[in-house]
């Protein structure tokens, strides 16, 4: 292991494929015979369907089929998580919320599917005012659910806060959001007898096959679930939508091939959101800093049907070394779409808790980033296990030096720089890695010197191509250009969701392992080859580098991988199976400086520093990527992101890039990104934590503090839009 | 969207026809909006006519006045030099508009006709009175942050969303048309209309009437230009609000004050009373003041939109307000 290579900038492995289009995505598959599918959607939010007419529909040259919830092939109801879904539409007349798929059209074209599905008449009968706001009377704790319990408490919270010298209380409430990914949705299935390939935007190829297997009562060994290449997934892939199954049930009706792509609109109503949430968090604390105690509720909407709720609240119970502590996660019953996980579900908690932090550092006249480092943990605070590593606390030094924390002048509004106000806000990043089911991967040395890694995982855009190759250069000790990393096939060793930050420590250890077992076998052919160089040396002192293995005590006695493997005259294949990887603990500390118009209220973010703490830097360029989406996606939510939803109808009115805002160039400010880079001894990738989800944490807060910094105001409610700032 | 049929004409008066023809039929230039509003099913047209090869282009200066073609781009049109240097204010309105792919392609002409933004007209089910008259307007009880809070009525609020037009209203520019009936002129201040009880029926235009050029009077030099946006981004976005300036001063006093609104009107707005309260005063911070209380005076906001009255005001104080240190 001296190749060095793991932490080195490179620059993705797929990067000349993408760019110059040579990278298929899963709209762009193309099969004879395809048809092309797309999806009548309600406009109701709450009831049944009463009457449908598709005579039109049929009517439009090039349609195949319309299936309405009549004639649409039967499928079984899921009950794999996650299918969050607690019904598939077009199955029974009832309209759960607006935008919710009614027919299903197949044409031979895609413009002649979106005709006729234009051309189906509807009538339905109403059976309710439809609530599409959360209203607070309408709030209940839910039992406690598959992703964990919806009630938390440590120590005694009424004697923690009648302890305290200082107590705060705050409101937080923040909108429906939508994951936009750039690439859409899509399906392609396509069945050779019993057996069905689905071509699939997913973030978990497991989680597909299994869907389609149940709902559609196919041996889970005859589906198969591609997916190479995705264009951002944002969690919004990460769950099986209905869509899905739906594709694959007319594409096995109808004898040949069906491809689905979903519209933007539809991604809106058929693919998850970020559920609008209300929290109150109150502080007790110690005039010293010390926190005594914490209360925090969260209420999220859920639909009239599912209870679908995560562990947002992880950064509550984990983060900070406070002895007293209530945590509830309540719900309110909408007439809208099902919620899913959304890049990261703890970015709504987090932005709570940081807010408020700050709330008590103004309360206590302390520096909020001494207030932090007084209520630091080595430990995770949830279950009192001391984290593998963390280094928060030198985040919070290297971060506030690079940034010049230390010229901030702590009173509101007392920062100006000619018309315009100044502010400096921090919080901390905070984010769980790991954790889950972990990775299986296989590795084939071929006689050629060739390696390919095979593992059922995806590279959400991520650059998890790139940091497996890499780590398989790092352990193998071989260049990188002998080595294939190839993932996004169920017919690899199978792997897990790419969500909760797993993929990089999971996947990573799977192919550390396999590296090593096989990299193992081939020193021990070596060794014992006729004629080979290092005949008779002991295994334990051969080394690998750049493609050689060599006696660590005669450098100049060495023999090429390709050598050996060529000599033994078959290629050699190993398998590990999934171990499960160690929940790690993913921080960083995050400091951003805006400048606000007194007048008109406009806010900028004009600076941005963070420093973090992902364990092993796998790759310093795709690492630094994560934190500049984190970022950026951060200042979108802060200052303008926002999923509108008409009170009357319970129906989205922006389902579109065009209504939906999301930062353009100009609102990215400069961000500087550095990293600790050191190993946590509980990884078993190399020392590295997944670290997809850390940047997306503390961000948002560290604006709206610096807002406050700037103007003294508190918004509360995002996003802080200027209208709230006159 | 039904299946469509494409020309593509190579004189006006061709193009022109070819419309007027029939009733569903449509010009198109850039297609920045057209097409969008076509895959919304907010527009529905049998026939499109290309005219985007018509002589229409040039951008001339004569006698004062600068004349142009309805088929330039906002990119080249922005960046004319005699755009920069005689009305920057509609330079700064058209670079504020859209992106830089949108402006290389979209057109003067188009940027008039463009429609309002309003999510209820452009999502399909909605009740709008303009999509189909008669079936109400969502808007009313509805979002309604990018509505008017002037100019509206009991069928529709949607705020008419150029920043072009609102330049070209307070430079008091005219509209050159061809229709089957033969060339026109129409004031700007006649162009767009309110939309009272037809909401439908946006602009002066008849049904097959093209547009060839935009003609602007040049403000006396030494007249104050700018248009300021307000957006809740920093680009590519419409406004919340914004205001066209062009303001003609003598020492400190007021000659002429002209002033166009957008983002709070349901057409490009000019207020008589907030001209005349400003023209032959010193211009200060309490006239300033004074005129943008007249300009709110009627003001019908709603809840999600009520905070533009303010940021109405004070947007005519940013804007102004650098102006009050006297002539240079």
């Amino acid at each position: 292991m001296s190749t060095d290579v793991v932490g080195r900038p490179l620059s993705r492995v797929e990067a000349r494929l993408k760019v110059t289009g040579g990278a298929e995505y899963t709209s762009d598959i193309q099969l004879p015979r395809l048809a092309h599918a797309f999806m009548a959607m309600s406009t109701v939010s709450r009831g049944r369907i009463t009457r449908i007419d598709t005579q039109a529909a049929e009517a439009v040259r090039g349609v195949v089929a319309v299936y309405t919830h009549e004639t649409m092939p039967r499928l079984k109801q899921p009950t794999y998580r996650p299918f969050f879904k607690p019904y598939i539409p077009i199955q029974s007349p009832d309209v759960h919320h607006a935008g919710q798929p009614i027919a299903f059209v197949v044409a031979q074209t895609l413009e002649q599917a979106q005709r006729a599905a234009e051309l189906i008449e509807v009538d339905y009968e109403e059976t309710g005012e439809p609530q599409g706001e959360l209203d607070m009377g309408e709030a209940f704790l839910p039992p406690d659910g598959p992703d964990g319990p919806n009630t938390y408490k440590r120590g005694d919270v009424a004697a923690g806060m009648a302890q305290a010298d200082v107590r705060i209380k705050a409101e937080y409430t923040i909108p429906m959001h939508h994951h936009n990914p750039i690439e859409p949705h899509a399906t392609t299935a396509v069945w050779e007898g019993s057996k069905v390939t689905v071509y699939e935007t997913t973030q978990g190829l497991g989680n597909t096959q299994h869907v389609v297997s149940e709902a559609l009562q196919v041996p889970l060994g005859d589906v198969r679930v591609v997916c190479r290449h995705l264009g951002g997934g944002f969690g919004s892939k990460g769950p099986v939508w209905p869509h899905t199954v739906l594709t694959c049930a007319a594409a096995r009706a109808l004898g040949r091939p069906v491809k689905l792509v979903l519209s933007r609109a539809h991604m809106y109503t058929s693919s998850g959101h970020r559920a609008q949430t209300h929290q109150t968090i109150e502080l007790g604390a110690h005039r010293d800093g010390r926190i005594t105690a914490l209360d925090h509720v969260i209420t999220q909407q859920i639909t009239r049907d599912d209870v679908v709720l995560f562990n947002s609240s992880e950064p509550i119970r984990m983060l900070y070394d406070i002895p007293n502590l209530s945590n509830e996660q309540r719900a309110v019953r909408l007439d809208l779409p099902t919620q899913s996980f959304m890049r990261s579900p703890e970015a709504c908690t987090s932005h709570a808790q940081e807010a408020a932090l700050d709330e008590l550092a103004h309360a206590l006249a302390m520096d909020p980033v001494e207030l932090r480092k007084r209520n630091w943990s080595s430990r995770n605070m949830d279950n009192g296990q001391e984290w593998g590593s963390n280094h928060l606390r030198e985040c919070y030094d290297r971060a506030a030096s690079m940034f010049g924390w230390s010229r901030r002048d702590p009173r509101p509004g007392s920062m100006r720089d000619g018309d315009e106000l100044v502010g400096w806000g921090m919080a901390t990043s905070a984010h769980t890695a790991g954790g889950r089911p972990g990775s299986g991967a296989r590795i084939t040395i071929g006689t050629d010197g060739k390696v390919l890694v095979q593992v059922g995982t995806q590279d959400i855009g991520t650059g998890t191509y790139t940091i497996m190759t890499q780590i398989a250069g790092e352990v193998l000790g071989m260049p990188l250009s002998a080595i294939t990393f190839d993932l996004g096939d169920s017919a690899f060793p199978q792997s897990y969701t790419s969500g909760a930050s797993t993929t990089a420590p999971g996947v990573g250890s799977a192919v550390k392992r396999v590296c090593t077992a096989a990299r193992r076998a081939v020193i021990d052919l070596a060794v014992a080859q006729p004629g080979s160089p290092l005949r008779g040396v002991p295994a334990d002192r051969v080394d690998t580098a750049d493609g050689h293995l060599y006696d660590t005590a005669n450098r100049r006695s060495r023999v090429s991988y390709r050598s050996v493997v060529g000599h033994g005259g078959k290629p050699l294949d190993f398998t590990v199976e999934p171990t499960p990887t160690p929940l790690g603990y993913s921080v960083g500390a995050v400091f951003v400086e805006v400048r606000v118009d007194p007048l008109l209220g406009r806010v900028r973010v004009t600076r941005v520093v963070g420093c973090y703490d992902p364990g092993t830097v796998l790759n310093r360029k795709t690492a630094r990527s994560q934190v500049l989406g984190g970022v950026i996606w951060g200042i979108g939510f802060t200052l303008f992101e926002h999923t509108l939803v008409d009170p009357a109808t319970a129906r989205i009115v922006n389902p579109n890039l065009s209504g939906y805002l999301m930062p353009v160039n100009a609102d990215v400010p400069d961000i500087q990104v550095q990293f600790i880079d050191r190993p946590d001894p509980a990884s078993d990738a190399l020392g590295a934590r997944g670290f997809g989800e850390t940047p997306m944490t503390g961000v948002t807060a560290a604006i709206a503090n610096a807002v406050f910094h700037a103007t003294g105001k508190r918004v509360r409610d995002l996003p802080i839009t200027q209208d709230k700032l006159l | 969207m039904r299946d469509f049929a494409y020309a593509r004409a190579s004189r006006a008066t061709e193009a022109v026809q070819q419309v007027a023809r029939s009733a569903d039929a449509a010009f198109v230039a850039g297609g920045t909006d057209l097409l969008n509003l076509m895959k919304d099913g907010a527009e529905d047209h049998d026939l499109v006519v290309d005219i985007n090869h018509l002589p229409l282009t040039g951008i001339e200066e004569s006698e004062g006045r600068l004349r142009i073609g309805a088929l330039a781009r906002m990119a080249d049109v922005a960046l004319h030099p005699v755009v920069r240097r005689r009305l920057p204010v509609l330079s700064q309105a058209l670079l504020a508009g859209a992106s830089p792919q949108v402006r290389h392609m979209a057109s003067i002409g188009g940027n008039l006709l463009q429609r309002t933004r309003c999510w209820y007209f452009r999502g399909e089910g909605f009740a709008c009175n303009k999509r189909e008259p008669g079936t109400g307007c969502a808007a009313l009880e509805g979002r309604s942050r990018w509505h008017a809070v002037l100019g509206g009525s009991d069928h529709c609020i949607a705020v008419h969303p150029s920043d072009l037009a609102v330049a070209l209203r307070a430079l008091d520019a005219t509209v050159h048309t061809l229709g089957p009936r033969g060339a026109r002129t129409i004031a700007m201040a006649e162009f767009h209309r309110e939309p009272g009880h037809t909401p439908h029926l946006e602009n002066a235009l008849r049904h097959g009437e093209l547009i060839t050029a935009v003609e602007v009077p040049l403000p006396a030099p030494g007249a104050r230009q700018r248009y300021l946006k307000l957006r809740d981004r920093a680009t590519f976005e419409f406004a919340v609000v914004s205001v066209a300036v062009v303001l003609r001063m003598s020492g400190r006093t007021v000659e002429e004050a002209r002033l166009a609104f957008g983002g709070i009107a349901t057409r490009p707005w000019r207020s008589p009373e907030v001209e005349t309260a400003l023209e032959g005063r010193p211009l200060t911070e309490r006239n300033i003041a004074a005129a943008g209380r007249l300009l709110v005076q009627d003001a019908q906001p709603r809840e999600d939109n009520e905070f533009k009255i303010e940021l109405a005001q004070r947007a005519l104080q940013d804007v102004l307000g650098r102006y009050t240190g006297g002539s240079r």
